[in-house]
């Protein structure tokens, strides 16, 4: 294929990638890695590196948009943003001496974890109000993490609170390992994370998801640049690519019900984390 | 030419605006981490247009891998499109940490300690990254 080819496809799939990650709260690159390894026939290392760029376009276009519109919840991104960072190093690390084909294969659990989390998750008005009973958990009170946010689709203030901060903390810390480690904003572990585990409403969780996304994608970013694995022609289609798609996937946010489009993805997700593994373990001839 | 011109322009506005933020809405942090973002991604991308339009005019070949930071001073002074193409890319790379800064100053501004350390370690990971990179 053609440079100017894979440039122009790279680009639109960019889109796409930063059209339905600022929608799902989620880096994309767990969209863009499988198309320039498996499309475009790039090389997995150098495609995680420009995916990471990617990612934090991505984030960025998005989270802007979020910040500004009051969705995101900063102190719990602060909060959840030690563990990633952390985990982020690490996995990086560990992505440089690891063989490629072990990365499919985590590849491929992963996507296939993400789309069952996916489908398990449906939201509705009752479930995004605030609930009574108990008093908030010491941490969550001490870190001032509850927060309060307008949902432009039923023209609602819900103030929400946040419950197992710890349990939180630890998939956020696999999120970042993730990161390092793939190339992909873990957005498909914080989201859930956030939404299942700490009970905040879906539209916060995207968006502070998107939010912390960019800050993990850098850390790893760097280690990827410095072992001169960026190409910065593939990385300026992605970082264009990407930050356009932001433009249109948070307008659509905003407005519609996130639960099914998650169905669709959670589906488009499963063939994905099989079409990895398949490569990994070899079957159908490595044609996959 | 013109797409040159159309870029400069856009990062003039970008620079007025975020101006205008830091002077009019210093209060609310939100609209000026919108601005840190935004405005990091916009003037990304006008470095690697730049980039582009060099390899046009002066027939360099484009660049295909990342240059360490140390070196890329001197492929700055020289024009070459490989300076400029990975100059966008690093502002890109630093959008993110610049908003993290500015997340540790409004802590500070707080005197809100829990999130002032918090912020700091944070920081501290991302320098780490920065430490491994040479």
């Amino acid at each position: 294929m053609a440079m100017v080819e894979v440039l122009l496809l790279l680009a639109v799939a960019a889109f796409l990638a930063g059209l339905a990650g600022s929608y799902l709260g989620i880096g994309g690159g767990i969209f863009l890695i499988p198309f320039m390894t498996l499309a475009l026939g790039i090389d997995i290392k150098v495609a995680i590196a420009t995916s990471l760029i990617g990612v934090i376009a991505t984030s960025s276009g998005a989270a802007s948009v979020y910040v500004r519109d009051h969705l995101t919840n900063l102190r719990l991104a602060m909060f959840l943003e030690v563990a990633t960072t952390l985990g982020a190093i690490a996995g990086a690390v560990v992505g440089i001496l690891v063989p490629n084909i072990y990365l499919f294969l985590t590849f491929g659990v992963v996507v296939l974890y993400a789309a069952a989390s996916m489908v398990r998750v449906a939201e509705t008005a009752k479930d995004r109000a605030y609930r009574g009973g108990e008093d908030e958990r010491p941490l969550v009170k001490r870190l001032n993490l509850s927060s309060v946010y307008f949902d432009q689709e039923d023209q609602g203030v819900y103030r929400y609170r946040v419950e197992r901060p710890g349990a939180g903390f630890g998939a956020s810390a696999a999120a970042g390992v993730f990161s390092g480690l793939l190339g992909v904003g873990g957005g498909f572990i914080k989201v859930p994370a956030m939404n299942i585990l700490m009970r905040v409403p879906m539209k916060a969780a995207v968006a502070t998801s998107n939010f912390m996304i960019g800050v993990t994608a850098a850390a790893s970013a760097f280690i990827y640049y410095s072992q001169g694995l960026v190409n910065p022609q593939l990385a300026a289609m992605v970082i264009v690519g990407a930050f356009t798609g932001t433009n249109l996937g948070t307008r659509l946010l905003v407005r519609s019900k996130a639960a099914n489009v998650r169905f669709l993805f959670a589906v488009f997700l499963a063939g994905l984390g099989i079409a990895m593994a398949a490569r990994a373990l070899g079957l159908f001839g490595g044609v996959l | 030419m013109i797409t040159a011109r159309a870029g400069l322009r856009l990062v003039q506005h970008r620079i007025a605006a975020l101006r205008r933020a830091v002077l009019t809405e210093v209060e609310d942090i939100n609209r000026l981490i919108y601005h840190i973002l935004r405005g990091g991604v916009i003037v990304s991308v006008a470095f690697l247009l730049f980039g582009f339009i060099l390899t046009g005019v002066t027939g360099h070949p484009l660049p295909d891998k990342s240059i360490p930071p140390r070196l890329l001073g001197a492929e700055l002074i020289r024009f070459t499109p490989a300076g400029y193409l990975n100059l966008g890319v690093l502002v890109l790379i630093f959008t993110p940490v610049a908003r993290v800064l500015l997340s540790l100053l409004s802590f500070l501004e707080e005197r809100d300690r829990a999130y002032v350390l918090m912020t700091g370690i944070v920081l501290t990971n991302l320098l780490i990254s920065v430490v491994l990179l040479a």
